[in-house]
């Protein structure tokens, strides 16, 4: 009895230990941060790492390329074999590829396009991404491998409208009605097939999701590896755990603060690529204490973002400079940050009316006193370390910053209805740089959290959003930065990188800013 | 002895439903709007439209009434707000590998409270037996979150004799039925070491008391006076005196077990009820915080309903009253 307790003990005990078999160079372990509920993505999360995984199963008309630090985002061909605009840009004819696929074996038709379009703007899916196709008023099959979109406005991201969102399967989703599709996202994994370079093989929810080499796929030898297996790792020491102890080759979503345990780590590469996100702390101008742009200077003064990015980001974040963050093609490069010195803080603090005149260290206006409440998310680690930051260097100027947390949808809520003082929050950067949401007049009560007005840079944001070429826009949008850089309704923080982690031996990943498997076909084991 | 069980079934059912309008009441009424965007991309008719298809645009009592009949009929607790799945799906499927780490725990709570209770009673007030009850003492003090922390850097990442967490390997989908067993094993020992050592304390302080008890007591004396063995002594008429107590000790600890449960979960990354909870707090998921909560008050609810009728049932003066 004794020994078989014994024997039992060590087969469970040895079976998970790590063990020194050899890889499987067909295979390959991912960990993400996130499950992957659905592969319907117009009910699906609206997240980039969601369509990380998305755009492994199904194709878009075009791919949106990672870099857009020169130029506006690029396009290759995806399902589209090549497309042309008409001469006012209200029509766009797309050709599709004739190899591509369904992996149950069927073509992919402009009849899907037409699907697709459908789906998205139908009211009972309500795909929160919908109002992509706002211009676009109709979809017409031309044959069965090309489509005409039809527009009512000339807009200059008709490309990336067109090719947000994955085509679908008409032949194998139509039956189900679209009033039924948000009732039973379920559905989707027993009707699915594919059209990406992988397939869906089987999952586990709330744990793994396994992909397997999409033999129909037109690119013949992609991708490289047979099988990838996605594992869900929501906390990021307990993804950093999984790695280092080898049940992991990727390691995606890595907090910075867990960075430091991979960087060095024999067989591990950490790789730090740039995303569209920056955080800030936004003033709110309908307030006493920030309804003046000098004031407001005064506080970016004051604060030392660069002390906060070396402390809580280690290196793996920059210091902000503008909401057209410095990966962007429209980031103007001459853009000076605000430096961090306390002495001018003061001064302009003096300037503004700002004198402690009851000698309490805090300073007055007009009787009242420089105190406020200073707002993040509950779960928003990062940034609360940095709030208690910011409260000190405030607080040498003769300013008192009383940092709350507040659960996430309360906080929104607050910031919409614009009932709090200063707040800290992020966004990611829409690649077409359409900044009306965020600091036009117009989207106060919305975005413009700050309630920001400006004409001059309602005018520059109207300008740019109307352009039919981007690029002739580029002066609009660093006119449009020297002005919030002046009226500093928000104050950038940083501009936080993306962090990975992947085995040595793998070869040709190339994570980017659209996704941290960008290239996942093409990857290999050495 | 019906009419007992029935009042006491009757009043469990009430406090679920007190638990559960309390609960609607404190999540459903909370600040901020769960379904708005944090996009500045998306207007504000898409939140609008989500809200009419979850049924948000009623007022709250129209809401809380239309919920809790769902429930109650039909046993429908809604649609997660981030995956749209329906929660009684999300929440079946969370629930068994919450049971198999707690039961998992319960074993090593009982094998080595039991284990650590009987070596002390063995050698009452020696060496041995303060260091037994230092040793329990000092892992019911440990928080559960940083042992579990340290058991997956040292155990798991140092020297690799368990997988750092998740409940199955990722080849797993290719395994066989035994082999997948083993795999979940491989898995569970950890957890659920880490969870029962934390509440073996109690059962090996309670075990070594009633040994001791026996021992001088008439029965004891008897035994011995027998030629009964001193292993036999404690090990088979000891420990049928504890048992009764045991029992029901078992019952009490369930609802802390998946308490704690909820915890190593979130350490171990195991897919269970904790972890489904604990993410949908983090994504403000309303219907899922709802049902998460109500299952575990049903759970905490049952399993004390247990220990008291199990104490009806071994304690005939209750039964008199």
């Amino acid at each position: 009895m004794r020994r078989l307790a014994v024997a039992g003990l060590t087969a469970v005990v040895g079976w998970g230990c790590s063990s020194g078999t050899p890889r499987d160079t067909t295979r390959l372990t991912v960990g993400l941060r996130f499950d992957y509920p659905t592969p319907n993505e117009l009910i699906g999360p609206p997240t980039l790492a969601y369509a990380a995984i998305n755009d492994q199963m199904f194709l878009s008309l075009m791919e949106e390329q990672g870099d857009f630090r020169e130029a506006p985002p690029a396009w290759a061909p995806g399902l589209a074999e090549d497309w042309e605009f008409s001469e006012d840009r209200l029509q766009l004819n797309v050709r599709l590829r004739t190899d591509a696929r369904w992996s149950d074996g069927e073509p992919v038709t402009a009849a899907d396009v037409r699907f697709t379009w459908l789906a998205q703007t139908d009211g009972d899916v309500a795909w929160g991404s919908a109002y992509v196709h706002e211009a676009t008023v109709d979809v017409e099959v031309l044959d069965p491998h090309t489509v005409r979109f039809h527009f009512d406005a000339a807009l200059p991201t008709a490309l990336a409208d067109v090719s947000t969102g994955a085509i679908l399967p008409r032949h194998a989703w139509e039956p189900r009605p679209f009033a039924e599709w948000r009732g039973d996202p379920d559905w989707f994994f027993d009707s699915l097939v594919t059209s990406g370079p992988f397939r869906f093989e089987s999952r586990t929810p709330g744990s793994d999701l396994v992909l397997g080499r999409n033999p129909g796929h037109f690119e013949a030898d992609l991708p490289r590896l047979e099988r990838v297996i996605l594992r869900s790792t929501p906390d990021s020491t307990a993804l950093t755990n999984r790695l280092l102890a080898g049940e992991l080759d990727v390691a995606t979503g890595i907090g910075a603060a867990d960075a430091s345990r991979i960087d060095g780590q024999p067989g591990l590469r950490l790789l730090a690529y740039t995303n569209r996100q920056f955080t800030f702390v936004v003033w709110n101008t309908t307030r006493p204490w920030f309804a003046d742009a000098e004031t407001r200077r005064a506080l970016a003064l004051a604060i030392d973002r660069q002390a906060i990015v070396d402390t809580i980001w280690h290196g793996y974040a920059k210091v902000g400079r503008s909401p057209v963050i410095s990966g962007a093609w429209a980031h103007d490069p001459d853009l000076e940050p605000w430096p961090h010195d306390p002495q001018a803080a003061r001064a302009a603090l003096r300037e503004a009316g700002w004198v402690d005149a009851d000698g309490d260290g805090i300073v007055e206006r007009g009787g009242r006193p420089f105190r406020f409440e200073l707002a993040t998310y509950t779960g928003a680690g990062a940034r609360w370390d940095a709030m208690q930051m910011i409260q000190a260097d405030l607080r040498t100027v003769g300013i008192d910053a009383q940092p709350r947390r507040a659960e996430p949808n309360a906080l929104n809520q607050r910031l919409l209805e614009q009932d709090f003082d200063a707040a800290a929050s992020a966004f990611a950067i829409d690649t077409g740089l359409d900044f009306r949401p965020l600091f036009h007049t117009e989207s106060i009560g919305g975005f413009n959290y700050a309630g920001y007005s400006n004409p001059e840079a309602d005018r520059l944001i109207e300008s740019f959003a109307t352009r039919a070429d981007p690029l002739d826009g580029r002066e609009d949008l660093h006119r449009l930065q020297r002005i919030l850089r002046d009226d500093q309704p928000m104050l950038v923080l940083w501009e936080p990188v993306s962090l990975a982690a992947f085995n040595d031996e793998l070869e040709s990943v190339a994570p980017n800013a659209v996704s941290p498997l960008a290239n996942l076909k093409e990857w290999a084991w050495r | 002895m019906i009419r007992l069980v029935l009042r006491r079934v009757a009043a469990a059912a009430i406090l679920f439903l007190i638990v559960l309008t309390l609960t609607f009441a404190a999540v459903a009424g909370a600040p901020g709007d769960p379904l708005s965007p944090n996009d500045p991309r998306i207007p504000a008719e898409h939140a609008e439209r989500l809200r009419a298809l979850y049924g948000l645009d009623q007022p709250l009592p129209a809401q809380y009434l239309r919920w809790l009949g769902a429930v109650l009929l039909s046993w429908d607790w809604g649609q997660s707000y981030q995956t749209g799945r329906p929660v009684s799906d999300l929440l079946f499927e969370s629930l068994p590998p919450t049971l198999l780490l707690a039961g998992g725990a319960l074993f090593a709570q009982y094998l080595f409270g039991l284990g650590l209770g009987l070596i002390a009673a063995s050698r009452p007030n020696s060496w041995l037996d303060l260091g037994v009850r230092a040793a329990s003492l000092l892992v019911y003090a440990l928080p559960t979150f940083w042992v579990g922390l340290m058991a997956v850097l040292i155990v798991g990442v140092g020297l690799g004799l368990a997988p750092t967490g998740g409940m199955t390997s990722a080849a797993a989908y290719e395994l066989g039925p035994l082999a997948a067993a083993l795999d979940v094993l491989a898995h569970l020992w950890l957890p659920a070491l880490v969870l029962g050592l934390s509440m073996a304390g109690d059962i090996a302080r309670y075990t070594r008391n009633s040994l001791i008890e026996f021992q001088t007591a008439d029965a004891g004396r008897a035994a011995r006076a027998r030629g009964l063995s001193e292993a036999r002594i404690l090990l088979v008429h000891g420990l049928a005196h504890a048992a009764p107590r045991l029992l029901q000790m078992a019952a009490v600890s369930a609802p802390l077990l998946l308490s704690g449960a909820i915890v190593a979960e979130a350490v171990f990354v195991w897919p269970g009820l904790g972890s489904t909870t604990l993410q949908a707090i983090q994504a403000g998921d309303v219907p899922v915080v709802l049902a998460a909560t109500a299952y575990g008050a049903a759970l905490v609810i049952a399993a004390s309903l247990a220990a008291d009728l199990l104490l009806v049932r071994l304690d005939p003066r209750i039964q008199a009253e």
